[in-house]
């Protein structure tokens, strides 16, 4: 398990969270490459169904982020 | 700002709309000594062009809106604060971008001399540039340090943790706008920002360190000393020279300030017609009030060209939409390259044949810009041929291009649902450029991603709704009185709702504004216009009982002296204006001299004599404002009472007259008439909050005792009249509040969408607002606000039709439990109970109030609501897709 | 359930701040790595097969 990196799930608010990382990008900061970002309209949306999910199929950490 | 540096080739900001790249023509090398060009050879698209002049180009209009802003003073000329020698001094707008997360420190404070170390103890100094004819030539306030110097005292403790030492040196606060109150009382008693009342001498350096010593006499008379690490400059706002210039090329008439000068009635108005002015040019201003006014300026601008709205338009040919029900999807992946930005870290080509490989993909391919205008129609006709039915592109982000893809996909014939991206560059190439490989998997998850989700995705339909071309306007103030008149010039039908029997709201008891016109002059050419409108039906006398329906058709039920009345209107601006506290303080009903400003501005009008009788008169400031159940400044009341100080004074200059204030807030020039009222010989005592004054009757004498800081001892005045300035309260605006469904802030007035760039509408869409309902304000900023309502409606009105979004939640009754959990979680109200039919009692959600947020989606125990485009089984796709790994 | 509380992130982020959501993203990441592969909670791949 030496070349495992982790796999992360972001849910991130389409208003907030989801700009921050887009402006991130327009700054070219740097941060590291394991995050795989699925947009939704708000965090209202959220469900603990979608986390559950997303760890069952093998996610090793999920991100909620408004 | 020469706080850091920048290359030949740069964006102006990172928010910059369009984001493109220009060459500084001061630091090129090609452009300066002829060599170099190697931005020319290496750009793929060719858009180097060195040979770009200057073009003059003539263009047609029919009206000018100058929007030219200010420029921040220099305070070189300062020469005891010693900007240009010390580094530690700095201006506010250098500290501003130094707090900015997105400025050349990121966001970290420290200090600008060699050792750059945090700092740990910053002084402000207030009114640089502003209110001085000895070191510069502005006798006006620049109306926003107050407010920037507390804000930014309070990041800057955030950011550098509470041990920071901030200290704001001023001689008034001014925090008279909306919240502002509230913001300083916190920053003082919460924050601990100390608030020194003093106006700096100088600043030395501290032997051969960087540190400054900071020289300042107290109130009370008495000399201090105190060492900074960082002193901040509050520098005000100029007119620059170059709008000097234009100003006088276009016979503009100029205020002292050398601001546009305009009226209080049509306060975007320059002197010459056809030309109207907005924003720091018309008088030094904040966000909101620059806003507003911009609203304003369009509207009159509008006006003028009313009747040729719309002559210069073109409309689009539609493409027939194709029906891709029952089809298997076929889809086309689009990844675009960018030029480099995303082809220089992710393998693009090697993602496009990954794509290719997906489930229901036809086609995939790799573009040099996705967004340009020929591989837009290029991606239109691979649509048709592949007989596409669901698009996705790998690109940039969704926020800004979407709706671009989306109308390609129109063009094509698809409905603009079946469309999907994957955030490669702004979300990858641009964050991970040292790490190409793993940028590159991220890239090839995110299309899989973007694929499985498109594979679920639906046409949607998004309703059409006719919008009813009239609007209401409840309240018929100036404010009111305002926003119908514009919108009749645009040409609406409007109804103007006053509860009273006459129109024309407090301003009927105003006796001149700030400019020294004349209200009720004013007032009858504002009513007389009004009643004059046949697009304008005024409805005196009547209040609103009953308001159904959303944005575009609400129909409100009107009650009156007549009976009731339903009108239909596509608009609503609420106008409800404000009303006068009643003071129980300083004795008043207890004598009739002591009057409240209205009072005293109603003897004025009714030309008493006895006025210029008096020997003395006493002003006191902040009667109800600015007190721990009412913590707003009522914004309006200094202005007043200095103005009719001069009033008195004018009358009989011989006779004493006494303000006694707070912090006197004659904000921008009204800072002139204070000056006026100095030299008059009118005399300011200043009191607190802990030490107000004291009014009592003795033998028939009417006597105020006051404290004076500054001779540090108590004055006795008798009064022939003590005026109490007392606050603007807003009007009992609940129900209102409730039938539209808009909200209302602690103290009783609307709360707008957005405290800064929405400050005359609501969140609820459809309804707008204006005048003191907002916020106490002057008549000027009441009627701007009004023209800057009406404008922002007719924006909507204008469109004629309106289409709901297609990402809306919707119930399937048959789910339904009747929980009523959406019913009342929604914060737009969207959600409601069937009345009758087979599904009756159990929940709707109507599509044009659903902002399509989910909250409902997720708090649904049943699992009947379903949120389009965003759908659960379209997020575990998503979700899903994770599992296999690249 | 047995997720360690790790594995779950919340946080709230305004449009405007870059920054923040740079050093979360890696904050949260090096709280997962920290917490290593995620084998407690997941689907046994044969049950997918």
């Amino acid at each position: 398990m030496s070349d495992w990196e982790p796999k992360i799930v972001a849910f991130l608010c389409n208003w907030c969270s989801y700009g921050a990382a887009d402006l991130a990008g327009v700054g070219r900061m740097e941060y590291p490459p394991h995050i795989r970002v699925i947009r939704i309209p708000c965090t209202g949306r959220m469900s603990p169904n979608f986390f559950l999910a997303a760890l069952r199929e093998g996610a090793d950490g999920v991100w909620v982020s408004g | 700002m020469g706080l850091s540096k920048r290359k030949a080739a740069y964006v102006e900001y990172p928010q910059a709309v369009p984001l493109k790249y220009a060459i500084d023509p001061e630091e090129c090398i090609f452009l300066q000594k002829g060599k170099c060009g190697a931005c020319k050879k290496i750009c793929p698209t060719g858009a180097v062009d060195f040979d770009q002049k200057p073009v003059t180009s003539t263009v047609r209009v029919g009206a000018v809106v100058l929007a030219p802003g200010f420029v921040p003073f220099d305070p070189a000329r300062y020469d005891n604060y010693q900007y240009a020698k010390l580094p530690n001094v700095m201006t506010a707008m250098e500290f501003e971008r130094m707090l900015s997360a997105s400025g050349p420190t990121q966001g970290h404070v420290k200090r600008l001399s060699k050792d750059g170390r945090d700092p740990k103890k910053i002084a402000w100094f207030q009114c640089v540039g502003s209110r001085d004819l000895n070191r510069c030539d502005n006798a006006y306030c620049s109306a926003v340090c107050c407010m920037y110097a507390v804000k930014e005292a309070v990041i800057a403790k955030e950011h550098v943790g509470p041990g920071l030492d901030c200290a704001v040196f001023f001689m008034d606060m001014r925090t008279h706008g909306k919240e502002f109150e509230r913001f300083y009382d916190d920053a003082r008693e919460r924050h601990g920002v100390r608030f020194i009342r003093s106006r700096v001498h100088s600043v030395t350096p501290v032997g051969t360190t960087d540190d400054l010593e900071v020289r300042y006499i107290a109130e009370d008379g008495s000399l201090h000393t105190e060492v900074f690490d960082l002193v901040v400059l509050s520098i005000g706002m100029e007119v620059s020279p170059g709008v000097l210039d234009l100003a006088r090329r276009l016979g503009l008439e100029l205020t002292p300030g050398r601001f546009c000068r305009t009226a209080s009635l049509t306060p975007v108005a320059s002197s010459r017609a056809g030309i109207y002015v907005c924003g720091a040019f018309q008088g030094p201003k904040d966000i909101p009030q620059s806003v507003i006014d911009a609203s304003a300026a369009a509207m009159a601008a509008g006006e003028v060209l009313a009747p040729a709205r719309g002559t210069r338009t073109r409309t689009k040919e539609k493409v027939p939409e194709v029906n891709v029900a029952n089809e298997r999807p076929r889809i086309g992946v689009f990844v675009c390259r960018c030029g480099t930005n995303i082809a220089g870290v992710v393998d693009v080509p090697a993602v496009a044949e990954y794509a290719k490989s997906l489930p229901y993909v036809e086609f995939a391919t790799d573009n040099l810009y996705s967004c340009s205008q020929d591989t837009q129609e290029t991606i239109s006709k691979i649509i048709r041929e592949k007989n596409l039915n669901r698009v996705v592109v790998a690109a940039c982000t969704p926020k800004t291009h979407e709706p671009l893809f989306q109308e390609t996909l129109v063009n094509a014939g698809l409905n603009k649902y079946l469309f999907e991206m994957a955030n490669i560059r702004n979300q990858d190439s641009w964050v991970h450029k040292n790490a190409p490989e793993l940028a590159t998997r991220k890239a090839k998850d995110l299309v899989r991603m973007a694929v499985e989700k498109a594979a679920l995705l639906s046409p949607l339909r998004e309703a059409e709704l006719e919008i009813h071309q009239s609007a209401l306007v409840v309240g018929g103030g100036l404010a009111g009185m305002a926003a119908a008149r514009s919108l009749a010039r645009q040409g609406y039908a409007v109804h103007l709702v006053e509860k009273e029997d006459r129109l024309g709201g407090q301003a009927r008891n105003l006796y001149r504004t700030a400019r020294g016109e004349p209200v009720p002059e004013l007032l009858s050419s504002m009513i007389a216009e009004v009643e004059a409108d046949p697009r304008i039906q005024v409805h005196r006398g009547a209040s609103i009982c009953r308001v159904e329906g959303f944005v575009g058709n609400f129909k409100t039920t009107l009650e009156g002296a007549g009976g009731s009345q339903v009108i239909e209107h596509g608009v609503a601006i609420l106008a409800t204006g404000g009303r006068p506290y009643r003071p129980s303080e300083y004795g008043y009903g207890t004598d009739p001299r002591i009057l409240t400003s209205l009072e005293l501005d109603r003897r004025i009008l009714e030309g008493d004599p006895a006025l210029g009788r008096l020997a003395s008169a006493v002003f006191i400031q902040c009667v109800g404002s600015r007190e721990p159940e009412r913590p707003y400044c009522s914004r309006v009341c200094c202005t007043h009472s200095v103005d009719n100080a001069i009033h008195l004074k004018e009358m009989n200059p011989e006779m004493n007259v006494f303000v006694l204030y707070r912090d006197l807030r004659t904000y921008g020039e009204r800072e002139l008439l204070y000056k006026k009222a100095r030299e008059l010989g009118v005399i300011f005592v200043r009191f607190s909050r802990e030490r107000k004054p004291e009014v009592r009757l003795e033998g028939g004498r009417l006597l105020v005792r006051v404290f004076d800081p500054i001779l540090g001892r108590e004055l006795e005045l008798e009064a022939d009249l003590l005026t109490l300035a007392t606050a603007i309260l807003p009007q009992e605006n609940e129900a209102l509040a409730q039938f539209f469904k808009v909200p209302l802030n602690a103290d009783g007035f609307f709360v707008e969408r957005h405290a800064k760039l929405g400050p005359s509408e609501f969140a609820t869409d459809g309804v707008f607002l204006c005048g003191l309902a907002h916020y106490p304000k002057p008549i000027d900023e009441a009627i701007a606000q009004g023209q800057a309502a009406a404008s922002r409606a007719v924006t909507l009105l204008a469109r004629k039709t309106l289409y709901t979004s297609g990402t809306v939640a919707e119930v399937d009754p048959r789910m339904c439990s009747r929980c009523g959990v959406c019913v009342s979680i929604c914060p737009y109200s969207a959600p409601s109970w069937i009345e009758k039919g087979p599904f009756a009692e159990r929940a709707q959600i109507n599509p044009v109030l659903c902002k399509g947020c989910g909250l409902c989606v997720a708090s649904c125990r049943s699992g009947a609501i379903h949120l389009k485009g965003f759908d659960n089984d379209q997020i575990f796709a998503q979700i899903f897709s994770l599992r296999e790994a690249v | 359930m047995g997720i360690e509380p790790g594995r779950l992130q919340f946080s709230w982020i305004s449009s405007a701040e870059s920054t923040k959501f740079v050093t979360v993203a890696a904050q949260v990441t090096e709280a997962v790595r920290a917490l290593g592969p995620n084998t407690r909670f997941i689907k046994p791949l044969a049950e997918v097969a």
